[in-house]
């Protein structure tokens, strides 16, 4: 098995010519069924979601911190695309609601998912297992294919008579579905499509987890990044039918008039809704949604412990600490975030015991996410710490994630959720752990595994400017958001809560003062400058695929786990010569070993 | 689960709702007589039985065929 | 590339990658479904009596159609136990028999569509409501709803053309009256006296006379669709739903007999791999079937 590079290169190559001869640019890179490639479609498609979803936040930023003001630079271009809601370049209410809901909706559906989950897990599962692709190929491209239509109708809302839909991303009824444009339709069809995009995905991944392991990887052998995956894949899998049924039957709502989320006696824009035969429960779909997104959060930061848990170990040198553990944790993470959902719905007015019940699931699900974070923690102690760009992101993560987490706690008690709920406070909450964390995972994660995609480094110096001005910026904007959270201040308010201040000289209790108000354009700014810490990323990014500093073997950071075993990039089938795994994933610096790491698939 | 596992699942499913529709009719009946009520009756019944007999021939039939 | 265990089953696990996938697959329809259902209870529990109709579904055919999707799951089973013996031709009959039992529960399911969509419930101002059918031009009228008695008027598309003639306001329309209520069943069990014929459908209980009915008098019309009440919504919503996946069980099992059976002779085992495979997803859909004719029908 202790093949030179050189060597697996050359079989690979040699038996990648045998199987298919020449592809077309077509088959090979657009109809591709090779989990490599679609992984590779996946992340390039969701990178672009990502910085879209971005901007669309910097113009709500904008219109935050300067209520009224023409956006600068794209102002004319909004107008132009846009019409009557930007006119004059100036973001109108409905634009904002607009802008705020596709943000949401971009960031967690077609953005974070899609790179942290399909991406990576497309990409590097199979390799890790050993396994020469995925079970159902053509599913997978299939599951790609999906996704892809699915963010086309999303953006095609945008631009439909009344724009995209404003019912924020969670899409309460009856609000979303008495806005009187169509954007909700779109919204509800694009997310049929992603929903079915991400069954037929994570079916396939369970399916390769337990069906393709190599010989020889076991359960407990498997790298802690596929054990999330799968606890991942599982959640998608069994959390999203039920808001694919509330979408459809919030679809039957729009389009055929039927009542399911609307009751009686409902008055819209001051007028009775007397042709609806009314009887719906607007709770109801409150249940049906917040049951897929609690899981759905979990399935935004699972995938990055994964990934922070292969850089970790790597760069530290040792086992992680608590494997079993993490598995376990990891487990009970997923079984416990379908019971939890409730607590996003503390003040609907659904009764104190069931608030109750909730609040205590609530607390339990803290016990393993600190689990988790602890060991990740420890396995630093001690550690010969290579401080390369992944290992930046990851010992960010760490800190980052910590303060979302920690932030959430309280978000988990009721009573505490009367002052904070809605407010700014949440906002900061939840992007902690979306944005320094899941972010700086994904991050992590591309830097990592660029070389073995790629044959090419990522440099290394532009990375380091990358992540520093990222940490430092994405903590500008978020941290303030906490006081604004706790002094009062309203999420989704389009204006910044300038109505609310106190320099409109109303003399109101919970009015909110100049300096929680100014902090509105710091965050604006901050976020500008987050933006422009990106363009070394996107340059190093496409720059390294064609000009980067080649790696002299398949295994440059001198990894355990199987993929690195592969060749460099991996063909169609993957490996040389199906491997045989021998060990556990970490077996770093074992003591007697010849180097400082042992691979998988080293025969003792 | 194999087919033949399912399929027992499913005839069994099918026999508990021939003593629902039986129940269910014989409710009615008891509350407002009609014919068509006794015949639903009479009719879930021998679906019952129907089911029952060709579960057990299944069951013989496929002796040998596994249930993972 | 060869991708492992895609026909023989994998020794640690007993299975075949496609028998793996399909059961997660039904996984996720379990929730699907089971999200649905959770509606039904928690609409039917906030709901009143008087508003949820009862009894205006036919028995009689539902029950047929119940046993025809039986029937379908007993050949899909008879018909993979006959593969399994090398008996192709047997197979082929029996699986024919499903294809058949398929079709023949859709084409029952749209007649009973098209039997409500002609259906109508009237709310009158004076709290009354009635139900029955309303006849235009001595022919069913489909679909009217309160909108349709206003009129509307032409719709022209962007060069001027009229795409849809204008419609004139309806001030007055004949209605044949069922007999009964739905609603009469409820006030009968608070303990009001109730007509003898009330248990039957409102279809054997046949209809009165036709009356002339003002648009003055009523408050809201409605053919029984989605839009009618909550329960027309989640009836139509979970039967097409189901309906959706009788036909493409139906299709992919049609394929498989017809023009995929060349694989047959190439890779008999793999060939009733697919048959076990589509067999699961049928008896998944005949399942669903089960638990929604009673639900819908009787209760
Ligand atoms: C890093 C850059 C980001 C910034 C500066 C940012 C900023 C914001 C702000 C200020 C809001 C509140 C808007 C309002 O209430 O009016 C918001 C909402 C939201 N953001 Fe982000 N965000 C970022 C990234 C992300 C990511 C990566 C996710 C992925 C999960 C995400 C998901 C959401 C969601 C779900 C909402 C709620 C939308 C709604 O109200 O319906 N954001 N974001
Ligand atoms: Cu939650």
């Amino acid at each position: 098995m202790a093949q030179t590079a050189h060597d697996t290169h050359a079989h690979a190559a040699h038996a990648e010519h045998h199987d298919h001869g020449p592809q077309s640019f077509w088959s090979k890179y657009v109809f591709s069924t090779d989990h490599k490639i679609i992984g590779i479609q996946y992340g390039v498609t969701a990178l672009m979601f990502l910085l879209f979803g971005f901007c669309l936040m910097l113009m709500m930023r904008w219109q935050i911190a300067y209520p009224g003001k023409a956006v600068p630079v794209v102002g004319t271009l909004l107008e132009k695309l846009l019409g009557e809601p930007a006119k004059g370049g100036v973001i109108a209410p409905d634009l904002y609601n607009v802008f705020g809901a596709m943000h949401g909706t971009i960031m967690v559906f077609l953005a974070i998912v899609p790179l942290a989950f399909a991406a990576f897990g497309h990409y590097v599962v199979p390799l890790m297992i050993g396994a020469p692709d995925m079970c159902f190929p053509r599913v997978n491209m299939a599951s790609y294919q999906c996704y892809f239509l699915g963010g086309v109708i999303m953006l095609a809302s945008f631009l439909i008579p009344g724009g995209a839909a404003q019912g924020g991303w969670t899409s309460y009824s009856p609000l979303a579905t008495q806005i009187p444009t169509d954007g909700q339709t779109y919204w509800i069809l694009g997310m049929v499509f992603l929903i079915t995009s991400s069954l037929l995905g994570s079916v396939n991944f369970i399916a390769t987890i337990i069906q393709l392991r190599a010989p020889g990887m076991t359960w407990m052998r498997l790298p802690f990044f596929v054990w999330a995956m799968f606890v991942t894949a599982f959640l998608l899998v069994l959390a999203f039918p039920p808001l694919e049924a509330a979408a459809v039957m919030q679809l039957m709502d729009k389009v055929f008039g039927t009542s399911f989320f609307l009751p009686e006696g409902l008055f819209v824009g001051g007028q009775p809704a007397d042709h609806l035969s009314g009887g719906g429960s607007p709770l109801l779909w409150q249940h049906l949604f917040w049951f897929l997104a609690h899981p759905e959060v979990y399935v935004l930061i699972l995938p990055g412990f994964g990934i922070i848990a292969e850089v970790i170990a790597n760069n530290t040198r040792k086992p992680l600490y608590g494997y079993r553990a993490l598995v376990y944790s990891v487990l009970s993470i997923g079984f416990l975030s379908f019971i939890v959902w409730a607590h996003h719905m503390y003040l609907t007015g659904m009764g104190t015991k069931i608030s109750t019940f909730f609040q205590t699931t609530t607390m339990i699900i803290s016990i393993p996410s600190v689990i988790v974070l602890t060991c990740m923690f420890i396995s630093l102690w001690g550690g010969s710490i290579r401080f390369n760009v992944p290992m930046l992101f990851a010992l960010a993560f760490l800190p980052m994630f910590g303060i979302g987490g920690l932030t959430g706690l309280p978000l988990g008690l009721s009573y505490v959720v009367l002052q904070l709920h809605d407010t700014y406070y949440v906002i900061a909450h939840f992007h902690y752990i979306v944005a320094p964390g899941t972010i700086f995972a994904i991050f992590a994660g591309i830097y990592y595994w660029f070389p073995k995609a790629t044959g090419r480094m990522m440099n290394a110096t532009l990375g380091k400017i990358h992540f520093w001005g990222s940490l430092i910026f994405m903590n500008l904007i978020f941290q303030p958001m906490f006081a604004q959270g706790m002094a009062g201040m309203h999420r989704r308010m389009y204006d910044g809560a300038a109505t609310y201040s106190l320099a409109n000289g109303q003399d109101v209790i919970g009015a909110l003062s100049p300096g929680i108000i100014k902090m509105n354009i710091n965050i604006t700014h901050a976020a500008f400058g987050l933006l422009i810490f990106q363009i070394p990323f996107i340059w190093n990014f496409f720059h390294s695929i064609v000009k980067g500093k080649k790696v002299t073997g398949d295994n440059p950071w001198e990894a355990t786990t199987l993929e690195w075993q592969a060749p460099t990039p991996p063909p169609h089938g993957n490996f040389a010569e199906a491997p045989h795994v021998y060990r556990g994933p970490y077996e770093y610096s074992v003591p007697g070993a010849a180097k400082d790491y042992t691979p998988q698939n080293q025969a003792p | 689960m194999s087919l033949k596992a399912i399929h027992i699942v499913f005839i069994s499913a099918a026999m508990l709702m021939c003593v629902v529709f039986g129940l269910w009719a014989l409710g009615e009946w008891r509350a407002a007589d009609g014919t068509a009520n006794l015949l639903y009756l009479i009719g879930s019944g021998v679906g019952f039985l129907a089911l029952a007999v060709y579960g057990w021939f299944f069951l013989k039939k496929l002796k040998n065929v596994s249930y993972l | 590339m060869e991708i492992p265990y895609n026909v023989k089953s994998r020794p640690d696990t007993g299975l075949y990658n496609a028998k793996l996938g399909i059961w997660l697959f039904l996984a996720s329809e379990v929730m699907l479904f089971g999200g649905l259902f959770t509606s039904y209870v928690v609409l039917r529990v906030n709901a009143s009596a008087e508003n949820w109709p009862h009894g205006l579904l036919n028995i009689p055919i539902g029950t047929f159609n119940t046993f025809v999707l039986i029937a379908s799951s007993v050949t899909v089973v008879l018909g993979w136990a006959a593969l399994k013996m090398n008996n192709f031709a047997r197979y082929r009959k029996f699986q024919a028999i499903t294809i058949l039992c398929a079709l023949g529960f859709l084409s029952i399911k749209s007649i009973e569509y098209s039997d409500k969509f002609t259906h109508y419930e009237i709310w009158f101002k004076d709290g009354h409501r009635q139900t029955g059918h309303i006849h235009q031009d001595g022919k069913k009228a489909w679909f009217w709803n309160t909108k349709t008695l206003a009129g509307a008027p032409a719709v022209k598309d962007a060069k001027g053309n009229v795409v849809k003639p204008a419609s004139p306001p309806i001030a007055e329309f004949e209605f044949s009256p069922d007999a009964t209520h739905y609603s009469d069943a409820a006030k009968h069990t608070k303990g009001e006296p109730a007509a003898a014929e009330h248990k039957e459908s409102a279809h054997a209980s046949g209809e009165h006379a036709a009356v002339k009915v003002k648009t003055a008098d009523i408050k809201r019309l409605s053919a029984f669709v989605p839009a009618h009440s909550t329960y027309f919504a989640i009836y139509f919503t979970l039967t097409a739903l189901h309906g959706l996946h009788v036909l493409i069980g139906a299709v992919v099992i049609a394929y498989i007999w017809g023009p995929g059976a060349k694989l047959w002779k190439t890779n008999p085992e793999q060939y009733v791999n697919r048959i076990e495979v589509s067999g699961l997803f049928w008896h998944f859909v005949d399942l669903v079937w089960i638990f929604l004719f009673p639900i819908l029908y009787l209760l």
